[in-house]
Formats: C-alpha cells, sequence, structure tokens
C-alpha cells in the first residue's frame, strides 16, 4: 500500500465533485492510499500570484510543509492542474534564498522540502505504473478514441513542472492505451482553453474551445480525456455557447482521466459521477 | 506623449525576476499567446512597452486582464524571458497605483477570488459566481441558465468549505507586516 498525501484544492469541493469521487475510488482500487492534508488552504490561483508573490508561493509552501512535517509522507496527489502548477511554482521559488526567508517567516516555520508533487496523470503513471495499471485492467475500453488533453498548466513552464515534454506530452496516451482505448495524434493538447477568463470574456473562451474541440474531432477522437477541474468544465459548459452561434456543432464528450481509469479497472459506475456532465459521456463510457 | 518612467524595466527585474531587457522582438510569445487576437497588443509589445517604460500604454490597454496564464510565452521564448511573470507584475502594479481598468471584468473576478480565499481559506466557487453578478452588472445574464443546469445536475457544491482560518489570518498578518518593515 503507497500512501500519498492528498490536496484536492477548491474546485474538487466547489464545480468537480466527480473528479474527486472518481480519483479517489480509482486510487483506492489501486492500493494507493490517500491521506487528505488537514485544513488545507486555497493554493492562490492566479489571484495571488497576479497580486502578491509573496503570498502566492507562502500558500503553496504551506501546505508542503504540512506534508512533510506534520505528516511525514514525502509525495503529495494534486489532481487539479492549476493547484498543481502553484505547488510546483511554490517549490522553485524556495530556491531564491530571500524568498525562501520571507515565505519561512509568513509561514511561521522552516520548510523542509523534499516532497514530490504528483498530478493526476503523475498518480497512474509514476506511483502507480503502466504495467501494474495494465493488468488491473478487468472492463477495457475496446478501441475508443480519444484526444489526450493537457492545457497549460500540467507541463508549462518546464522549469518549474519539470515536465519532460512540455510543447508534445505523451504521458496521459500511454494511460489510456493501457485501458485499452486509442489515442489520436493532435495538434492543440497543450493549447489553453481559457478557464481563467471563463466567468468573464465568454466569447474568447468560446472561441479557444471552438478551436481545441474541432482539431480533436477533425483528428478523429470520439471524446476528448483531460486532467484538470478547469479544463474539464470550461471545454464541457462551452459547448451550449458554441452552439449557439453555430447550430451544425455536434457536441464532444469530455471526460476526466480519473473516470477512464476507474471504468477500466472496475470501479463503480456511482463514484465515477457520469450525470454530472453536460455535454453527455454516458455513451463512450458504457 | 505618454510619461516614461525609466525604472520599469528595472522594478519587472527586481521584482518578477527576469530581464526585459534581453527581448529581441522575435515575437514568438506573441504568435503562441491563445489571446493575443482578442486585445490591441500583443506580449512581444508589451515587452517592448516596459524596455521603454511606457506604462501608461501598458494600463491604459486591455491586454494584462486577457493574459490568462497559460506560461505558452514563458516556455518558449528563446531569450528565457519570464514573460508571464511580466504580466503578473504589471497586474500587481496596475493595483498597487490604483489604476486597474475599469471595464477589465477579470480584474473583478480575481479581486473578489483573493477577498474569498482570504475569508474561508479556500475558494467558495459559489459565493464567487454571486459576488460578481452583485458587483458587475454587465455579468448578470452571462451563464444563468448554464449555473441553473449545473446544479440541477449536482456539479456544482453550494456550500462553502473551509480551510485553517487561523493560518490564513496569521500569513496574511505577517505579509503586511513585512510589507510595512520595507515600505
Ligand atoms: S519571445 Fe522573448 S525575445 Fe521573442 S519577442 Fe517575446 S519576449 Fe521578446
Ligand atoms: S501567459 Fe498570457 S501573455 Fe503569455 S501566452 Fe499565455 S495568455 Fe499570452
Amino acid at each position: 500500500m503507497k500512501q500519498l498525501a492528498y490536496y484536492p484544492g477548491c474546485s474538487l469541493h466547489g464545480t468537480a465533485p466527480e473528479l474527486d469521487s472518481s480519483f479517489r475510488a480509482s486510487a483506492a482500487a489501486l492500493d494507493v492510499e490517500l491521506a487528505e492534508i488537514p485544513g488545507w488552504e486555497c493554493c492562490g490561483n492566479t489571484a495571488a500570484h497576479s497580486a502578491d508573490r509573496l503570498l502566492a508561493a507562502a500558500l503553496p509552501v504551506n501546505e508542503l510543509t504540512k506534508v512533510k512535517t506534520d505528516m511525514r509522507l514525502d509525495a503529495v496527489a494534486v489532481p487539479c492542474a492549476a493547484c498543481f502548477s502553484r505547488f510546483m511554482a511554490g517549490a522553485h521559488e524556495m530556491q531564491d534564498e530571500g524568498m525562501r526567508a520571507d515565505v519561512e517567516r509568513v509561514v511561521g516555520r522552516a520548510y523542509p522540502g523534499g516532497v514530490t508533487v504528483r498530478n493526476l496523470v503523475d498518480v497512474y503513471y509514476d506511483e502507480v505504473g503502466l504495467d501494474e495499471l495494465t493488468t488491473r485492467v478487468t472492463r477495457p475500453f475496446v478501441g475508443l478514441k480519444v484526444a489526450a488533453y493537457y492545457g497549460c498548466l500540467l507541463t508549462r513552464p518546464p522549469e518549474v513542472t519539470l515536465a519532460d515534454d512540455p510543447e508534445y506530452p505523451t504521458h496521459m496516451e500511454a494511460i489510456v492505451k493501457a485501458l485499452g482505448a486509442v489515442p489520436v495524434e493532435w495538434s492543440y493538447k497543450t493549447d489553453c482553453c481559457g478557464a481563467s477568463l471563463a466567468l468573464c470574456e465568454q466569447d474568447v473562451v468560446i472561441e479557444l474551445v471552438r478551436k481545441i474541440l474541432t482539431n480533436a474531432k477533425a483528428c478523429g477522437a470520439e471524446a476528448v480525456v483531460c486532467a484538470c477541474p478547469l479544463c474539464q468544465v470550461n471545454l464541457d459548459t462551452r459547448q451550449a455557447g458554441i452552439k449557439t452561434k453555430d447550430a451544425a456543432w455536434q457536441e464532444i464528450p469530455i471526460l476526466y482521466l480519473s473516470q477512464m481509469v476507474g471504468r477500466a479497472i472496475g470501479v463503480p459506475e456511482g463514484k465515477l459521477g457520469l450525470k454530472k456532465h453536460m455535454v453527455d459521456v454516458v455513451g463512450v463510457m458504457a | 506623449m505618454a510619461a516614461i518612467d525609466t525604472a520599469l524595466a528595472a522594478r519587472v527585474s527586481a521584482e518578477a525576476g527576469t530581464n526585459a531587457y534581453k527581448c529581441y522582438q522575435c515575437k514568438k510569445c506573441s504568435t503562441g499567446c491563445p489571446v493575443a487576437g482578442f486585445a490591441e497588443l500583443h506580449p512581444a509589445q508589451i515587452i517592448r512597452l516596459v524596455q521603454l517604460g511606457d506604462l501608461d500604454s501598458v494600463l491604459d490597454g486591455d491586454f494584462i486582464w486577457l493574459c490568462t496564464g497559460c506560461e505558452t510565452c514563458t516556455t518558449r521564448c528563446p531569450q528565457g524571458i519570464d514573460i508571464a511573470a511580466v504580466m503578473d507584475e504589471m497586474r500587481i502594479i496596475a493595483r498597487q497605483t490604483k489604476r486597474v481598468k475599469k471595464d477589465a471584468p477579470f480584474a473583478n473576478i480575481l479581486d473578489l477570488n483573493l477577498k474569498s480565499m482570504k475569508r474561508w481559506g479556500r475558494l467558495y466557487e459559489v459565493e464567487l459566481l454571486m459576488l460578481d453578478k452583485l458587483t458587475r452588472p454587465s455579468s448578470l445574464m452571462d451563464d444563468v441558465g448554464m449555473g441553473i443546469k449545473m446544479f440541477a445536475k449536482g456539479k456544482i457544491n453550494p456550500l462553502p468549505t473551509v480551510g485553517d482560518r487561523t493560518q490564513m489570518k496569521r500569513m496574511l498578518a505577517e505579509i503586511e507586516k513585512i510589507k510595512g518593515e520595507r515600505s
């Protein structure tokens, strides 16, 4: 049994309950025990880093310190790509001595370092591993064509995320292949969907989502799979807006990687939250 | 003629840790930027304005409030300039000098977001949506239908969950103290 600290983040308690439940259930089925960080706080997201650099660093470092010093764990699972990026950025900022001293003062204790931050893809790819995952598959997807969407923050910037292939990552493709699905090659897997503008610049966001999904469909995908609650909500809910501009728009289902893994390894459907999507996913997940 | 702030690039270098003078205007940042086509300025022009010390043109434009923080520019810049951090710094300056554009909806969202996390220790998404509607009339009808559908499907949890508010308060107070000592 592997033990990881777990940082759900605000979205998993807000608009992404199906990511939380499918992630927890698939992790448990794969013998990964998740220990939620007690009293975790917001990672700060764009609001903090566009207002105050010290606050933006202190918020994630406070959580990393709890993981190491209080929970005595060496790795934390952070399924939201935006939170993941703030955690990595916080750890990166600690390389600067002046910043480190300030952050430690704000947090109120020494930063121990030494915590590996795992995003949703990493948990399956690195913590569980492809070989193990393959042996656990009991209900493979038979030839379902999917476009793996990474968006911005899982891989960028590579100095911070430590992604080995930031422009054309392939770990998610390897995972869905292990589940029996067929990943398509496509051009928009790391393009930004504009989720941070989702509440305020609808025309911009609808256009960004339209471009991404149009390419996924043109490359043969029957569904898009993602690893971030902000991307999923944006790609899923904005299709109604695309439809108001283009009545002929054919909707495409937007899945979470954890839902695909969960279905393939036999997690009960009640934990996958398939009915919470705006664009129906039940068809492709049947 | 815009006022010239000769210390602008130096401030960016000190605060955002990146040197705007290294930019040679290849415009790779702009070609990969998802929102370059939606504003009157694009990222390479913002970097040029920083070099020139033309803060007014940066703050009067709407680009910094359209930038999604996607880090494509930073990842691709051949000169290793952290362009996304420059955008952050411009937003920080806008806030500090009370020159946030009135008609920049993103600024309102970010502000409410910050208040929410300070209050609850976490971001309370539903409160954020409601307050945005109250404080920014143009948002009133946006997404109402979608919001109702999301509630109906159990896609949104209407209640806040709270973080360690004592530690949040402590951290915020300490940040203010540090700022006070240095101002
Ligand atoms: S990519 Fe870098 S060097 Fe090229 S224009 Fe942008 S900031 Fe300047
Ligand atoms: S971080 Fe901002 S400026 Fe840079 S590419 Fe993304 S949206 Fe454009």
